[in-house]
This record gives structure tokens, sequence and C-alpha cells, in this order.
């Protein structure tokens, strides 16, 4: 006698509840974030959970605060000078705007890649470990295990393998961006912040970059801005959607690109926005 | 149509696009009506000439089915719809499909008007023509409500399935009857039994319609569960 459970095919969408998500599965907490350039408020009052080993996508039109908010999370907006920040961001439980915060060492474990590749000038070998060696790591036989695992959970190895003292700049585009994923992985960041990461990129340098993203929240917590809504509907696990600073909707990905609850989510992603 | 607020898209083309789409539909289900008619009354008048063009006719559904399948399909490649455009493209494959049955079924109704019955018979093809009109209803009922994305008035409809079952039920039981009173007359009866049996398949075919508005509309999927749920939405 074989017993179907009526949760059979539903099993594998298992959603969380975002809103009361414990501390396990936490990765960044934001709370009440607001943040001004000048006299101009750019995010308004944001608290959102995302959880650890997922991938997070912020959607929303130009100007909405999606980058502004992921640019929070590694505290990239210090080096704006009119930038003033109010509220929380918890990265497992410590707010990272503690003044004591080390904001280098918050880089590290949490990484950024840019719209643009933007490999260093030197071999791609040299890119992959450069965060290695400014830490401090000399190891030969350490380096060359980072370099490898790196550009392996890259998926650039097999292609570069041959190469590796030759210049990073002579790579595609495609190949560049995976590169300075590697970069960034190479020092085992928590998360792993990916600002647009396809825009400058063909379609299946795009495909390849998506697959990649599939297999890093693996190991890593990805929050990753887009432009592209298919692109958030296929690779994220959750989506939040902004406008003007707002943060009117967040929730998973299905649910956000088939019934969202908030008509001007609807309208953003049915193309009726404008 | 505006309700649907299908006219604001940015690209202009997609309104024009999905606009089609919704007239073609429309047309398919007027079709599909007048077809159920001409059956029932063919029926009821024994119109041997008027079942036949039924059975003509039903082709006609067929390429529609068929053409708006693949409008939908490139409309789906080209333009990856979302939210309310996905479930409502999602909603009129699904629709079509039983609509394209519903035409299947109303053949097979219209094959009783090629049996020969005599006076005593009648009064079986009085009872199946009871059941007929109260499923013509439905299915105008449930065309107006897609028509219009009522879904107010979908949930109404929902139900008149559960009276459709129940009238077929009572229909059944007299033509059992019949056939134990009257065994000559099985064959002529299996005939009425089929066609009783399209339409109630008619009725099915409707409440899964408005269960795709249902969905449409409110973005809930309501097959499969509890006619009171349904109801309390």
């Amino acid at each position: 006698m074989i017993s179907v459970s009526s949760n059979t095919f539903s099993d594998r969408d298992v959603k969380l509840d975002l809103a009361n998500l414990s501390a396990e599965q936490t990765a960044l907490d934001i709370k009440n974030l607001n943040l001004y350039y000048g006299d101009k408020q750019a995010l308004q009052n944001i608290t959102m959970s995302i959880p650890k080993g997922q991938v997070t996508a912020f959607i929303g039109p130009s100007g909405c605060g999606k980058s502004t908010l992921l640019r929070c999370i590694n505290r990239m907006n210090d080096l704006v000078d009119i930038c003033k920040i109010s509220g929380e961001i918890n990265l497992h439980g410590d707010n990272i705007y503690q003044r004591h915060v080390d904001v280098a060492a918050l880089r590290r474990k949490v990484g950024m890649v840019f719209q643009r590749p933007n490999p260093f000038p030197k071999s791609i070998y040299e890119n992959v470990v450069y965060g290695l060696r400014i830490g401090g790591e000399n190891s030969r036989r350490i380096l060359d295990e980072a370099a490898e695992t790196a550009l392996r959970s890259a998926a650039l190895w097999n292609e570069v393998k041959d190469r590796l003292h030759e210049s990073a700049l002579g790579l595609s585009g495609g190949q560049q961006q995976r590169l300075v994923i590697a970069r960034a992985i190479a020092i085992k960041p928590e998360v792993l912040l990916l600002d647009e990461p396809t825009s400058a990129l063909d379609p299946i340098s795009t495909l390849t970059i998506e697959e990649l993203i599939n297999d890093l929240k693996k190991q890593f917590t990805v929050v990753i801005v887009t432009h592209n809504m298919q692109q958030a509907a296929r690779v994220s696990d959750q989506t939040a959607f902004m406008y003007m600073g707002d943060l009117i909707e967040y929730s998973d990905t299905n649910t956000l690109f088939t019934t969202p609850l908030k008509k001007k989510t609807e309208d953003y992603i049915t193309g009726r926005y404008g | 149509m505006d309700s649907l607020n299908l006219g604001r898209h940015i690209s202009g083309q997609f309104n024009e696009d999905l606009d089609r789409i919704l007239n073609q539909v429309m047309q398919m289900g007027g079709l599909v009506e007048k077809q159920l008619s001409n059956a029932l009354s063919a029926v009821n008048n024994s119109d041997k000439e008027l079942a036949i063009k039924v059975h003509q006719n039903d082709y006609k559904i067929n390429n529609m089915e068929v053409n708006i399948d693949d409008e939908c399909t490139r409309i789906i490649a080209k333009r990856q719809p979302a939210a309310g455009d996905l479930r409502l493209i999602m909603a009129i494959i699904k629709t079509i499909t039983d609509l394209e049955r519903i035409g299947d079924e109303v053949k097979k109704i219209a094959q009783v008007a090629l049996i020969s019955v005599n006076k005593d018979q009648k009064a079986l093809l009085y009872n199946l023509d009871n059941l007929g009109r109260r499923v013509l209803e439905f299915l105008q009922l449930t065309l107006d409500a897609f028509t219009r994305m009522d879904v107010e008035s979908a949930i109404n409809n929902h139900k008149n399935d559960e009276k459709v079952d129940r009238e077929y039920e009572a229909l059944m039981r007299q033509l059992m009857t019949y056939m134990m009173e009257e065994p000559r007359t099985i064959p002529q009866v299996m005939d009425v039994i089929w066609s009783a049996r399209a339409l109630e398949r008619i009725g099915d075919r409707c409440q899964n319609i408005c269960e795709y508005i249902i969905y449409f509309v409110k973005g809930k999927d309501v097959r499969h569960i509890a006619m009171e749920d349904v109801q309390a939405l």
C-alpha cells in the first residue's frame, strides 16, 4: 500500500517565515534602517531579516534604494561624506554600525562584487589570492590551495588552470566577473553581496553566473541586486521589492512573482510601472 | 476589460496581444454556448439536420483552441509574464482546454437527436432538456463571469455544479427505472444516459472555469478544496 502525504508535491518549496526567522536561520537582521544623502532620505525605516545560506534579491526601479541598501551591508556608504545612517544591521547578532567595529574585518566577512568586473592589473593567480596576501598569508601551499578552491567554486578553474600567471585583463568579461567572484570568496566571507553582477555581460555569461550563484548559496549567504526581474525570479529564494526608499514587499520569490500582495509590486513586475 | 487593468502595460504591443487573446477566448465561449444551445434544440425537436450541423461545427472550436494556445505560447516566450499576467495566461490556457472538451461533450448530446424515439419515450427527453437548460444557464453565467473576470459571480456560480449533479442523479434514477420496466428500450435509454452524462461533465467543466477565474483574480488555487472553503473566500 503506497501512502501519499498531502504535501508530497510542496515539500521542495519549504517556505521560511521571513518575519519570524530564528537566530540560526538569520544571516542579517536589518532593523529600522534610515539613510540620508544630505537632506534626501534614500532609505526609509527598512526592517527585514535575510536568511542564511539562501539567495535574497533586491529589485525595484532605478533610484529606489536597492543598491544603497546593499552597500549598507558592508558599510560601503561610509565612504560617502554626506551620508547619514541610523538603525541597525546585525550580522549574526552583532550590529555592524557599532563604533568599535573594524570595517576592514567586516568587509572580509561581507564580500562584494560590482556591476562591472574590476580585476586588478595582475595575474589571475594574484587576483584570487590578493585578499589572503594582504591578510598576511604567505605560505605558497595555502595560497595555491585557496586559489584552486576559489576558482573551482567560481566555475572558472577549468578555463584558466593552464594560464594562472597570465594577466587577468586578458580574460573575457564573463570570465573576469567570475574571477572577481573567486577573489571575493577566496577569503571565505559569510555573506556575498552582488550588485547587478551580470548587467555588463552577454546572455551566456549571465547564465553561467546565475548557475554559479545557485552553487554559491551552499557555502555563503548571497544578496543580489538586479535590474533583471527574470533573473531575480530564476536565482533567488527571497525577493524584496523596493520603491522610493521603502521596502514595499518582501516574500519568497515564488509568491512574489505569481501572487504579489501589493499593487505596486504587481505593477512593477508586470511592466505597468511608469 | 478595464477592471482587468490590462491596458496599462508600458508595452502597447503586450496590451494588444492580451486583448486579442481575450477576445478570441470570448468568441470561442460564444461558439461553445451556441453549439450547446443548438444541440439541446436538436434533441428537443428531434431535428437531425441541426444535430449534424452541431457535429460539423465542432472543428471550429478545436481550431480556436489550437490558435489561442499558440498565441499564449508566443506571449510566454516573448514576454515572460509574471503575477497577474501570468495567472491570466494560465487561466486562459486551462479555460480553453475545458471549452474544447465542452465542445466534445456537446457532440455526444446532439447524438440523441439522431435516435428514433416513440411518444412514450419523449418524456425521457423532456427531463433531459430540463437538465440541459440548467447546464446551459450555468455555462452562460460562467462565460459572463469570465468576460468580466467577476470573482464574486464566479464564487456564486461555482456551487451551481452541485445543483446540476443532483438533477443528473434524479434523472439517472428515472432512467434506471425505465430500463427495468421496459428492457426493450435499453439501447435508446442508453443514448439518453450518455447525453445526460455529457451534460453533467459540462457542469464540472464550468465549475473548473469558475476556479480559474478565482485563481486569476485572487491568486488562490481552489481546485480540489471543499465547497464551503470556496464560498468562504
